[in-house]
């Protein structure tokens, strides 16, 4: 596959741009749910674009960690968009939304135990099986540490590849989120992170409040996350690398501005790759 | 440490409630008083990830409530009505429901049928592409026959009936409508069709005769019943021009 170097999402407010004229962009991501109509405006966009730019898929909605079961309804669905976009990539995140009781609509985290491990472990293969591709999967921001747990966040998702031979969607945003709210060291998550299974880099803005870091996806990427990516892009290449903007969203010439910062650090480091 | 169920089932506990936080703090390290700011950050993500969801399905009824308003009833709705879906489009199929129940808009007596054409209008947005009309059913067909064909109405159409000036209240909080802001909510009952010919929803004011037709095709009617309904609300209803202007309309895909 040829590198896909750096992307943004695409959201609403820019179909506009996309439709008027193409975009200086490696490719483009979206988040799956919001193309799980069966027609409309959004499909037609996302088939649109789909022929002139490579395209992931990001799930928000999976639940892939929530422990009384998840929706076999939502998976099928996700099946059907990939047969319809045959995206580049498709990404899940390290995350638990349903208890029995009711959806709660957000990525929360998990306890890094052998038995949160365990159903991950089930749950990525089922996805895969059923895409009969790999997926990667994504490490969250979290506000909260769990009082236990038996891994440390690197070698957690290290063991669930190794499990299942998914990659990595690896966020830089949520690891510097992490090590402000938690005191974990960034660059050893990264170190303990298999080099050869990250195949997408997340980059993203936060909001610093007096209770903790915030991963909004609403701003500008911070000096000490681009210097969290240069790590990164020595350890693990040139990989391809999103912006993403999710709150707030800027004019689409900001979002080109953050991603040709981030294709040039790329081709910095990796000349020939880039 | 309990089970990862019985733990995602305390920490939801203190996600849904504020007053529940006391067994999901311990789940957690650091101090007690940082731990209950921070899982004051998770519940302002899910009620702003929820209100988000039915601001964006219900546009019209958080301009007629206002922002503020809109907001509580979303935690409101979000006490009562459990998401059972990670998909958070599907999240608002029961504020129709809700608002017609709620108390505190009860002066706002066409709130609940608004809200109402607004889930159809959510639905016809994502519903399937209207198909290019199919006329193969009428190949070959004798045409003293054609009464015993069903008209099927694209994805997404919608008929919907009310004693609120519906089609009016949707053209004035179109957000490229420059026309005075005025409406007569005793302007007697409206009928409207809800469909998506391209990739606008459309909402339309129908005379009786057109919304019994299209009313009874949408559930299952041949052509002779659908005439037969329209034009016992209107004696002058014309079969031909009705079908001429839904096929034009993409409304009608094919007849079966």
């Amino acid at each position: 596959m040829p590198a896909l170097g750096a992307g943004i999402g695409l959201r609403a407010p820019h179909y506009a741009d996309f439709a008027a004229a193409p975009q200086p962009t490696g490719w483009l991501e979206v988040h799956s749910e919001n193309y799980f109509g069966a027609g409309g405006r959004d499909l037609q966009m996302l088939e649109r674009v789909r022929r002139d730019y490579p395209v992931s898929l990001h799930g928000v909605g999976l639940g892939l960690g929530s422990a009384q079961g998840w929706d076999e309804g939502h998976l099928g669905k996700l099946v059907a968009l990939v047969d319809r976009v045959q995206p580049a990539l498709v990404s899940e995140h390290l995350s638990w939304n349903a208890t029995a009781e009711d959806n709660l609509n957000d990525l929360l985290p998990l306890p890094r135990t052998r038995e949160a491990l365990a159903l991950l472990a089930s749950r990525v293969q089922r996805v895969q099986d059923r895409l009969r591709r790999r997926i990667l999967v994504e490490n969250v921001s979290a506000y909260l540490e769990f009082a236990e747990g038996d891994f440390g966040e690197g070698e957690f998702i290290a063991e669930l590849v190794r499990r299942t031979g998914c990659g990595v969607l690896l966020d830089v945003n949520n690891l510097y989120v992490n090590q402000m709210n938690h005191g974990t060291d960034a660059v050893a998550v990264m170190l303990a992170v298999p080099t050869a299974s990250v195949k997408e880099i997340h980059l993203a803005g936060h909001l610093r409040t007096e209770d903790g870091l915030i991963d909004t996806h609403g701003d500008r990427v911070v000096d000490a996350v681009w210097q969290l990516y240069r790590t990164a892009l020595d350890r693990f290449g040139p990989v391809p690398t999103l912006i993403e903007w999710d709150t707030d969203i800027p004019p689409l010439p900001v979002l080109l501005g953050e991603a040709a910062k981030a294709r040039a650090l790329m081709e910095d480091r990796h000349a020939v790759a880039a | 440490m309990p089970s990862l169920h019985e733990l995602q089932a305390r920490f939801a506990a203190a996600l849904n409630d504020a007053k529940q936080t006391q067994p999901a703090t311990r789940l957690f390290s650091g101090p007690r008083a940082m731990t209950l700011a921070r899982l004051a950050i998770y519940r302002g993500n899910v009620h702003g990830n929820r209100a988000n969801a039915l601001a964006g399905a219900y546009p019209i009824a958080r301009k007629i409530v206002g922002d503020e308003f809109f907001d509580a009833m979303a935690r409101e709705y979000a006490r009562g009505h459990r998401a059972r879906c990670g998909d958070l489009n599907e999240y608002g199929e029961y504020f129709p429901d809700f608002v017609a129940a709620f108390p505190h808009t009860a002066d706002l007596p066409y709130l609940p049928d608004v809200v109402r054409m607004e889930w159809l209008a959510h639905r016809a947005y994502y519903a399937a592409d209207p198909a290019p009309f199919d006329a193969s059913a009428l190949a070959g067909l004798p045409t003293e026959r054609y009464g015993g064909l069903r008209p099927r109405l694209a994805g997404g159409c919608a008929l919907l009936e009310s004693a609120w000036p519906l089609g009016r209240i949707w053209t004035l909080h179109q957000d490229d409508y420059g026309g005075a802001f005025e409406i007569d909510l005793d302007a007697g009952p409206d009928r409207v069709l809800i469909h998506r010919p391209a990739w606008r929803v459309q909402v339309c004011s129908l005379a009786p005769g057109d919304f019994r037709f299209l009313e009874s095709a949408s559930c299952g009617a041949t052509l002779d019943d659908a005439f037969e309904a329209a034009a016992a609300a209107d004696a002058d209803f014309d079969l031909s021009r009705a079908l001429t202007r839904w096929i034009d309309a993409r409304v009608i895909e094919n007849l079966v």
